[in-house]
């Protein structure tokens, strides 16, 4: 199965939406254009200046008799503008490089806000197509693809061309004819460059893949060491990533040939530049048309480019990835953030009715329907079922996040599409997940007005407070994957706590209590009722106790509701819930 | 033979491609021998044939041109392949002996997590291979400055001296600013990082964030994070800005000192144009070689540490010693007076073809009953014995004592593949075994979801998987292989009540009279196990069939009837 991208933005759109970035900062944009030139040229006055000293030398050598103290200006003069033009490239140079990167950057952190924030707020259907793996690879990869491109080959890029540019300009008003002389070389760039690029791209992709796999290979090998010895697998994985590394090895040794070879052409364009400039020289100085001054000074120019230009050819495959993971970004930017309802109601009343509620996936199967119930405000539903019984779609439907096929989800009387769903509904999902940073930053996701107390009396009514205070450093400890690890009954404390700071009057509980595995889940149902007291509360029940402590239960098969009830009358009725909760409890 | 050291690896690393090495060398140092000439050349045509208007001079020189570009091209494509492949090829051994040493049955007691180990395999394996790149790069840079050195000393003595000496110390004194320009650098790559971690972080909780309408307070956090490591870029951008700035100052000032020297030289006649012209290119060209060379200290450096990481890998000893006997008269499991971590004179029988439950107040207390089984732990490292069939386990071979107990974790690793491969896992069943053990892991449905069947394919870790269908597969990998011991840690804690009573009676039903220890507090599963032990304490403190257990046990009936 083939997962749905999100958008990739198309060159013109990409470059339309930079420039308007650009465009908010028109003033920085036009002081680093300004100083980039300014310091591109003041790199042209020293073999200029060169030049002129060889022909002062020359002319002064032809009165070599004559020679003496007076003689010398020349000299003098040359080298005090070289310096003067140091120091002024210098100071240009350190002002374009630093506005550039401003610029950049600038317009860097805005895109990534936008793309962020635009990920955030993908549609619960758009996100199900999609996966997070995309969404993963736009905001991580893709930013740090660009920001590498930014901060390294960006300024050397633009200071290149521009250096090529002015470089080019400098040959023609020495002499247009040494200019053209230089030019003669321009074809054989080109060639090379169109000879290299559409090879070169799908190799380094391959290269990329391979790279990848084979680090794939090598995480997955030794992080499942365990179940690799178990099953007495090590040779088998040891050759699947020698295959790897052996692939990935040919391919980055192929990749480096093919730039060899590009080298090569880039050597013989400068040879073959270098000598129609000094060839050209030879005549022109012949037809005593230039000096040999300007000669020497086109020359140098020429030999001043063979470093810019190789940079711009070797670059231009960096180029190219960045700009792709630029479009990629500036596709997931261009999405429009979901409207808000037209109309907002209030609900009157904390009462969840769903009429008729049906729902399939694309063109799957149904997975449910004509699920209707009435849940009175304050009272706790239990939904028990088979795993691909509708469990988890019935709840995504009543939290909103998925839209039905067919039927209608009320609270208080309002339909859920004109609810301000933030504040009136919450669900805990499978996937619990604990935010990276200090402990009271994700609480404070759930509510970022909540203060320290509100905080503390969140993780309390949870069962929280004892270990948070235990944390090395309480509610400051930061926690998460690569900081303190909390244990995964410790984070579903954390997502409850989190709903009872959102506090919302209709709370949806997946399967919060599932991963816990062991003794603690006891503690988990009662942190579970606790945090849902008062509230109106839907729970997918996955252990039967979470069901006995609920005020009624509702069993869900194939899509359809077979029995509801309390605990107690479904037990003594003797149906499908009955039998379920004697095996359970060993009884039968 | 002699201990390994990160010394000795990095010599042997180059000793092991000691002919592309001396290639590469070789060739690049005449590569940049042929750099440096470029500028000495532009001298002499200027001279020899633009300043006489000899147009033999000027074909003869420009073929002389030619040559050199030759030289130089032919010189760098050689070398640099040969560089290359060696290093690659380098990168690619250290990788493997990295791999095969970490895999090794007996495994591998090098103190480092999986992540170090990782690093190690992947990161050090190639900066310690660069060592072969820092080689011939500095012999090649040294080259190029003993040749520039050359041409220099023989158009003027004092003129090259002052030459030979700025230059580098106008590099070395430009580093000065490195140290602050990599503080920098390396602040705005953290803060970019920390950015782009929170990014994932967000993205990957964006379920939960959506659950509880968190998305707009996330997107404000991650606006935050993002202006922080902005005016660190920005910060890092001026310090590149200024270095940048000074370089292009004080290069150019020194190219205007060595033009006004070579100038009054060429005025006195003491030196030719075309020499004046060669030194100037020469005082821009020999930058890049003492630039090279300032590089290749710190990959050294570099390699060095990393080596020092491979040889802790590479030399370290082997957590256990297995024994040679294969066979086995029975396949009963035996504990006897065991003390390991917090077990403490643990005595537990499981009698051929017996399914035991053993339920674990303390994790503890389960995590190394499951060591023990798995055969991971070392003989001296516990006392008392653990035997399989009579025989203790630590003078099995490793073949018997594996193939003899199989330990499925509950965190189940699935591999890249198809579900048929991992159902295999190394070993091809029958297709009866496949569905025998698909049927009673309740795992049928996620073979019948997908169209190819069996042949569907996973991915690394399965996490195109749900929780519940990673852990039934395991589930149905351990029972098709089908050990004569199997040993179950909470197979089904991912999956409903209602599955997992059908789990319980398979497993029940399939491993029939083979040996099974289920670690678990599922009460479905521990009502099929024959007798049920309740370990507390590091020792076996009850033991009864469950029905009893919960009956007269309170605190079972707590632990258990969740």
């Amino acid at each position: 199965m083939t997962r749905e991208l999100l958008p990739i933005a198309s060159p013109r759109r990409t470059w339309a939406a930079l420039w308007t970035e650009v465009r908010a900062l028109r003033w920085l944009g036009v002081a680093t254009l300004v100083t980039a030139i300014g310091a591109s040229a003041g790199g042209l006055v020293a073999p200029w200046v060169l030049g002129t000293m060889v022909d002062d030398i020359a002319g002064g050598a032809g009165i070599n008799d004559t020679a003496g103290g007076a003689g010398r200006g020349p000299v003098v003069t040359a080298a005090v503008i070289i310096a003067v033009a140091a120091l002024g490239t210098g100071v240009l140079t350190a002002l374009s490089s630093a506005l550039l990167s401003r610029l950049g950057e600038t317009v860097l952190a805005r895109l990534r806000e936008r793309v962020l924030d635009r990920a955030l707020h993908l549609p619960g259907a758009t996100l199900d197509r999609v996966g997070t793996g995309d969404l993963l690879s736009r905001v991580g990869d893709d930013v740090s693809s660009v920001t590498t491109a930014l901060v390294t080959t960006g300024p050397q890029l633009v200071s290149a061309l521009l250096t090529i540019g002015l470089t080019a300009g400098g040959l023609f008003a020495l002499d247009w004819r040494l200019g053209l002389a230089g030019l003669v070389a321009a074809p054989l760039y080109v060639l090379a460059v169109r000879w290299y690029l559409p090879r070169s791209g799908p190799f380094y992709a391959r290269e990329r893949v391979a790279v990848g796999e084979r680090a794939q290979a090598m995480v997955s090998s030794l992080q499942a060491g365990q179940t690799v010895r178990a099953y007495r697998l090590e040779d088998e994985h040891t050759s699947a990533v020698e295959r790897r590394s052996r692939a990935a090895m040919d391919l980055s040794v192929g990749v480096f040939r093919l730039f060899t070879r590009l080298v090569g052409r880039l050597n013989r364009a400068e040879f073959v530049g270098l000598a129609a400039i000094l060839a050209s020289g030879f005549l022109l100085v012949r037809a005593d048309l230039v000096t040999v001054g300007a000669t020497t000074a086109a020359a140098l120019y020429f030999h001043r480019l063979f470093n810019p230009i190789g940079a711009v050819i070797l670059q231009f495959d960096e180029i190219q990835s960045a700009g792709a993971s630029l479009a990629r970004l500036v596709g997931v930017a261009s999405l429009d953030r979901p409207r808000p309802p037209a109309v907002v109601r209030e609900p009157e009343g904390a009462g969840l009715e769903l009429t008729g509620v049906g729902h399939r996936y694309e063109d799957g199967p149904r997975v449910l329907s004509g699920v209707s119930v009435r849940v009175a405000p304050g009272e706790r539903l239990a939904v028990v079922g088979a795993s691909g019984a509708g469990k988890s779609t019935l709840a995504g439907i009543v939290a909103g996040v998925l839209d039905p096929v067919a039927g209608e989800v009320r609270v208080g009387g309002v339909p859920v599409g004109e609810l301000d769903r933030g504040r009136h509904l919450a669900m805990l999902s499978q996937e619990v997940h604990v935010f990276s940073g200090p402990l009271v930053a994700d609480l404070r996701l759930a509510c970022p007005d909540a203060d320290l107390d509100d905080v503390r009396a969140a993780l309390s009514l949870v069962g929280a407070m004892d270990w948070v205070r235990a944390l090395p450093e309480g509610l400051d400890t930061v926690v998460g994957e690569s900081a303190h690890r909390l244990t995964a009954a410790q984070a579903q404390q954390v997502a409850l706590a989190r709903l009872v700071l959102a506090d919302p009057t209709v709370a949806i509980l997946d399967e919060a209590t599932a991963e816990a595995g062991s003794a603690g889940a006891r503690d988990l149902e009662r942190a579970a009722v606790a945090a849902t007291k008062g509230r109106t509360t839907v729970i997918v029940a996955h252990r039967l106790t979470q069901a006995e402590l609920a005020d009624r239960v509702l069993v869900l098969d194939h899509g359809q509701v077979v029995e509801t009830g309390t605990h107690a009358d479904l037990v003594a009725a003797g149906g499908r819930y009955a039998e379920l909760w004697r095996s359970w409890t060993g009884a039968g | 033979m002699r201990e390994l050291t990160g010394g000795r690896l990095l010599r042997r690393s180059i000793g092991r491609h000691r002919r592309r090495m001396a290639a590469a060398v070789i060739l690049l140092a005449g590569h940049q021998a042929a750099e440096a000439l470029v500028p000495v050349m532009i001298g002499v045509i200027i001279d020899r044939a633009v300043g006489t208007g000899d147009t033999l001079a000027l074909l003869l020189w420009v073929l002389v041109l030619a040559a050199l570009f030759t030289a130089l091209t032919l010189c760098w494509r050689h070398g640099a392949r040969h560089g290359v492949i060696a290093m690659e090829r380098e990168m690619h051994q250290l990788r493997m002996e990295v791999v095969t040493r970490v895999l090794d049955p007996r495994g591998h007691r090098t103190g480092l997590r999986t992540g170090e180990v990782l690093q190690v395999a992947t990161s050090d394996a190639e900066k310690a291979a660069a060592v072969m790149h820092a080689v011939s790069m500095a012999a090649a840079a040294t080259t190029g400055l003993a040749v520039s050195a050359v041409s220099l000393l023989t158009i003027d003595v004092p003129l090259g001296i002052t030459v030979l000496v700025g230059v580098p110390v106008l590099v070395a004194g430009l580093h000065l600013l490195s140290p602050l320009l990599t503080r920098r650098a390396a602040a705005a790559q953290a803060a970019a990082g920390e950015t782009t971690a929170l990014a994932t972080d967000l993205v990957r909780g964006v379920r939960a964030l959506r659950g509880i309408g968190a998305q707009a307070s996330a997107a404000d956090a991650y606006r935050t994070s993002s202006r922080t490591a902005l005016r660190a870029s920005l910060r890092a951008a001026t310090t590149t800005g200024v270095q940048q700035g000074l370089t292009a100052a004080v290069s150019g000032l020194f190219l205007a000192a060595v033009a006004g020297f070579a100038g009054w030289l060429a005025l006195d006649g003491r030196i030719t144009i075309g020499e004046l012209i060669t030194v100037v290119g020469l005082a821009q060209f020999i930058a890049e070689p003492v630039r090279v060379l300032g590089f290749a200290g710190p990959i050294l450096a570099r390699a060095r540490a990393s080596a020092d990481r491979l040889v802790r890998v590479l030399t370290a000893p082997p957590v256990v010693a297995p024994g040679t006997r294969t066979a086995l008269p029975d396949t009963g499991v035996t504990l006897h007076d065991v003390g390991y971590r917090t077990l403490a004179d643990l005595n537990l029988d499981l009698a051929p073809g017996e399914t035991v439950g053993v339920v674990g107040y303390d994790q503890r207390d389960c995590d190394a009953l499951l060591e023990l089984l798995a055969g991971t732990v070392p003989a001296g490292d516990y006392r008392g014995s653990v035997s399989v069939g009579g025989v203790p386990l630590a003078e099995l071979d490793l073949a018997a004592s594996r193939g003899m107990v199989l330990v499925e974790q509950h965190d189940v690793a699935l591999f890249e593949g198809t579900l048929r491969s991992n159902l295999n896992a190394g070993t091809e069943h029958p297709a009866h075994t496949v569905e025998a053990a698909l049927a009673a892991a309740a795992a049928e449905d996620i073979v019948a979801a997908h169209p190819d069947g069996l042949d569907h394919p996973v991915t690394d870790r399965g996490s195109t998987l749900s929780g519940g269908q990673r852990q039934r597969l395991g589930l149905a990998r351990a029972l098709a292989t089908g050990p004569p011991v199997l040993v179950l840690h909470e197979p089904t804690t991912a999956v409903d009540a209602v599955t997992e009573e059908r789990i319980a009676r398979g497993i029940a039903q399939l491993r029939g009279s083979a040996c099974t220890l289920l670690v678990t507090a599922s009460p479905a599963l521990l009502a099929v196990a024959d007798r049920v032990l309740v370990l507390d304490g590091g020792r076996i403190t009850a033991a009864g069939t469950h029905a009893e257990l919960s009956e007269v046990d309170e605190r079972y009936r707590e632990a258990v009837l969740r």
